[in-house]
């Protein structure tokens, strides 16, 4: 099952992911200016929320994962050595 | 020194000296580091011109001399784990924009034009040489740690010391500065970009729906956002996210592009233009590194050269 989460603390409320979903999953809440997950059922993976999010703040989990074979060798070799 | 303490050596390549500061900004955290770990060198602490053997090596700067090449190597050799601490270290530094010069033009820069100085002669003794290019270390030598920030935030340098000591994996988020900013991100009416010398900035609202250019969403936080916290757009100091680094189509002027102008009146393609005009300034931390140099958006040189005509 396709978890999708948004870490509240980081969301600014910028509202881009409810703007690229093609899905409609999110949801605005006036009071907290904070989008939440509304329908985790609708979405399709397609990561494009986790990519416009300004703050990096959206994560999917058990998704099916597209293998991109376009990255960049450079820092792909390096990323799994950040702190 | 106690025989089960990690042993720990740390040396400043091409820097500003400001990691080794962050250092000592642990506070009194540095006790608790300090009762698992035996500082061996440090330049700013022990007066050790050798490479003593040690568990850790923390490089700070990036290879821009001969002699910074050959303290990353012996670092290298002596070292088990080397970190490369500091955005210098990781990709090149704001020194990356000496690429942008040949060696002659700086030199004659510093040592025969600067106007501070009255003397007009290149030094050929008791200055190491300089090498053609700004070179992050792991183009040098084998690194097992990265750890980017201007200087990264004590609480990550805890955070990554504390990892390494006990043997864990650390808790490095993956957010950009924006996830510490607490400025709301609003969509406006605002339709051109300003200088931030233009105007006085809402302390509320994201710099970017303001017209603002701030590069928080690009920017990886290692740093916990103090610059727009307090009033001054991000100048991406701690390096790119990771998107931007893994992706070769998405790139710091794109991602800024896509999320300004949807937040505000400003199109795209002005955006872009801008960021492209202003990419000395925009790409200063991380140009030297291959990272982001190789990226078959990244044009530099086209872009300045496009300026210049202009």
């Amino acid at each position: 099952m396709l978890e999708m989460t948004i870490n509240e603390k980081a969301c600014r409320g910028c509202r881009l992911c409810q703007d690229v979903c093609p899905t409609e999953c999110f949801a605005y809440e006036a009071a907290t200016k904070k989008v939440t997950v509304a329908v985790v059922e609708n979405c399709i993976g397609c990561l494009s929320c986790a990519y416009i999010c300004p703050s990096g703040a959206i994560a999917h989990r058990n998704h099916h994962v597209v293998k991109n074979f376009y990255r960049n060798i450079e820092f792909s070799m390096r990323m799994e050595k950040f702190l | 020194m106690s025989g089960d303490k990690i042993r720990l050596n740390t040396e400043w390549l091409c820097d500003c000296g400001g990691c080794h500061v962050a250092l000592v900004d642990l506070h009194e955290k540095i006790l608790k580091v300090l009762e698992s770990v035996t500082i061996l060198k440090c330049p700013v602490l022990t007066d050790e011109k050798n490479y003593p053997a040690a568990d850790i090596g923390i490089l700070t700067g990036s290879v821009r001399t001969e002699h910074d090449r050959h303290a990353a190597i012996e670092m290298r050799k002596n070292c088990k784990t080397i970190i490369a601490f500091g955005t210098c270290a990781v990709y090149g530094g704001l020194h990356g924009a000496g690429l942008a010069h040949s060696r002659e033009e700086i030199m004659d820069h510093v040592y025969r034009q600067s106007p501070t100085t009255r003397t007009d002669f290149l030094p050929n003794n008791s200055v190491s040489s300089l090498e053609k290019m700004v070179t992050p270390i792991d183009e040098v030598i084998d690194v097992d740690l990265y750890l980017p920030g201007c200087p990264p935030h004590p609480h990550f340098i805890f955070e990554g010391l504390s990892a390494l000591i006990e043997q864990r994996s650390p808790k490095a988020g993956k957010e950009s500065v924006c996830a510490g900013c607490r400025r709301t991100m609003v969509k406006t009416e605002a339709d051109t970009i300003k200088e931030i010398t233009e105007g006085v900035p809402d302390k509320e609202t994201c710099f970017l729906s303001q017209g603002y250019i701030c590069q928080g969403s690009v920017t990886l936080d290692r740093c916990l956002a103090p610059c727009p916290n307090h009033g001054v757009p991000c100048s991406g100091c701690a390096g790119p996210t990771m998107q931007v680094l893994t992706e070769p189509t998405r790139d710091i002027r794109t991602e800024i592009g896509q999320r300004m102008s949807r937040l505000t009146k400003i199109p795209y393609d002005t955006v872009k233009d801008h960021l492209e005009r202003t990419a000395k300034t925009q790409y200063a931390y991380a140009m030297a590194t291959k990272m982001i140099g190789n990226k078959p958006t990244f044009l530099i040189r086209k872009w300045i050269a496009e300026g210049e005509a202009r």
